[in-house]
């Protein structure tokens, strides 16, 4: 994934922020989709992936901002958490795609998804607990909020993003991670 | 789906929609924060004021500025209850189980509600009353500073004119997959997590799959005609600030001081 031009990740960073917006809006005729499904991490997780982690950043931050300027969803108050963690995984899925190289593009995808949910799991409730609610969010909660209820999220996202970016390269819209014969 | 979006643009040549887009954005955001830091009745009338003049004067019909906060009436009612009931358990009017109604909840649910209702409809009316390519260039314009840095504003204000662009589009084509799999007897809520996924999958992957598709198509296009990322652009236009958008500034960073100087 490293033959992507500028232009093309710029664009590709472009759709996947709008599609912050777009699929939470999709996900609306489910119940508690939001909280349950997490839509908006999929395509910023997405974009670390393909583009690099300077491009996950600028859709993690700018994600949540836009969707709620259009939609009013986000609401105001969750806005900077919700940027922090998002952000978070941009960044840390970008950077592990670009340091890790196991030659298996599985093993590379799922060692990066869950080392940046992990991190922007802990970043976020650090960032909550120190300085957005600072002395209201126990372990308990947060634990609760960010693993529990969020499982079904987790779940649907592993399984998902994988099937994403092979279904990508199949339909050569991004290149392959280790060409055959290469 | 599209109906679910209220922040697009609406042509007009109301004295809102003539101000230079950075002008909208500076007042934007001094409002914004005029609207968090109101906590007594002498700032929300003055917000309340300030809402019905930049209202009247962009000559929006209502369904456009509070169209979003008709689809929010049962989150913001939940949001109302649970400060009321659970906020403060000092000073009760009543308590009975853990719910614990008290004139401090009733005053944080009126601001919490009140906060959030001003800065959406503040937002509907910027997006409503400027263009989204205006919106874009003066995103840029304000964040050129960080260009010193090393940050690329030119590309980050590309890729987010790029993206509001791409919204509406992407609305109608996931709405008419969402449909097509619900026709083919898709169930999203299904009590099984494996179910919900493979419900899921079918909604998703094609979403990304022809948004990934124009990306590419729009990239191509526009290395074809030899777009480069780093290259300074001129514009067709460059608009100057007026005198009626250095008041309309003024006016809103007034608005914003006396709102801290009465926290």
């Amino acid at each position: 994934m490293n033959e992507l031009s500028i232009t093309k990740k710029s664009i590709i960073a472009a759709v996947c922020l709008a599609l912050c917006v777009v699929l939470p809006q999709a996900f609306h005729a489910i119940p508690n989709a939001g909280s349950v499904y997490l839509p908006m991490h999929i395509p910023v997780l997405l974009c670390g992936l393909i583009c690099g982690w300077s491009f996950g950043l600028l859709v993690g931050v700018l994600g949540p901002i836009l969707s709620s300027l259009f939609t009013g969803m986000p609401m105001a108050a969750y806005l900077p958490n919700m940027v922090v963690e998002l952000a978070i995984y941009g960044i840390v899925s970008g950077l592990m795609m670009q340091f890790i190289h196991t030659k298996k593009l599985s093993f590379d995808l799922y060692i990066s998804l869950i080392l940046a949910m992990l991190t922007g799991r802990v970043v976020a409730g650090v960032v909550r607990a120190l300085i957005f609610s600072p002395g209201q969010i126990t372990m308990q909660a947060w634990v609760t909020s960010y693993f529990v209820t969020a499982l079904p999220g987790i779940i649907i996202q592993l399984i998902l993003i994988p099937s994403i970016i092979y279904a990508l390269t199949q339909a050569r819209l991004i290149p392959q991670r280790y060409p055959k014969g290469a | 789906m599209t109906g679910m979006l209220t922040g697009i643009y609406v042509p007009g040549r109301s004295v809102i929609h003539r101000l230079d887009a950075r002008a909208k954005l500076i007042g934007f955001l001094a409002l914004v924060i005029a609207t968090l830091s109101t906590d007594s009745w002498l700032g929300y009338l003055t917000m309340l004021a300030a809402i019905s003049v930049l209202i009247i004067l962009s000559q929006l019909k209502i369904s456009q500025v509070f169209g979003s906060l008709g689809r929010m009436t049962g989150f913001f009612a939940i949001i109302f209850l649970m400060n009321l009931l659970f906020f403060s358990p000092e000073d009760s009017w009543f308590s009975w189980w853990i719910i614990t109604p008290s004139y401090a909840g009733l005053l944080q649910a009126t601001n919490v509600v009140f906060r959030v209702s001003i800065v959406m409809v503040l937002s509907n009316i910027l997006n409503s009353c400027t263009a989204p390519l205006d919106l874009t260039r003066a995103m840029e314009a304000l964040l050129r500073p960080l260009s010193f840095i090393g940050i690329p504003t030119g590309q980050i204000a590309m890729i987010v004119s790029v993206a509001i662009q791409f919204i509406p589009t992407l609305l109608a084509e996931a709405d008419q997959i969402r449909k097509a799999q619900v026709a083919r007897g898709a169930k999203f809520d299904s009590p099984k997590l494996i179910e919900k996924a493979a419900a899921i999958r079918p909604l998703v992957l094609p979403i990304f799959l022809s948004a990934f598709r124009r990306a590419d198509e729009l990239a191509l296009a526009m290395e074809a005609r030899g777009y480069q990322p780093n290259k300074k652009r001129t514009l067709r236009n460059s608009a100057n600030f007026s005198g009626l958008d250095v008041f309309a500034v003024i006016v809103c960073v007034l608005i914003c001081l006396s709102q801290l100087s009465l926290m």
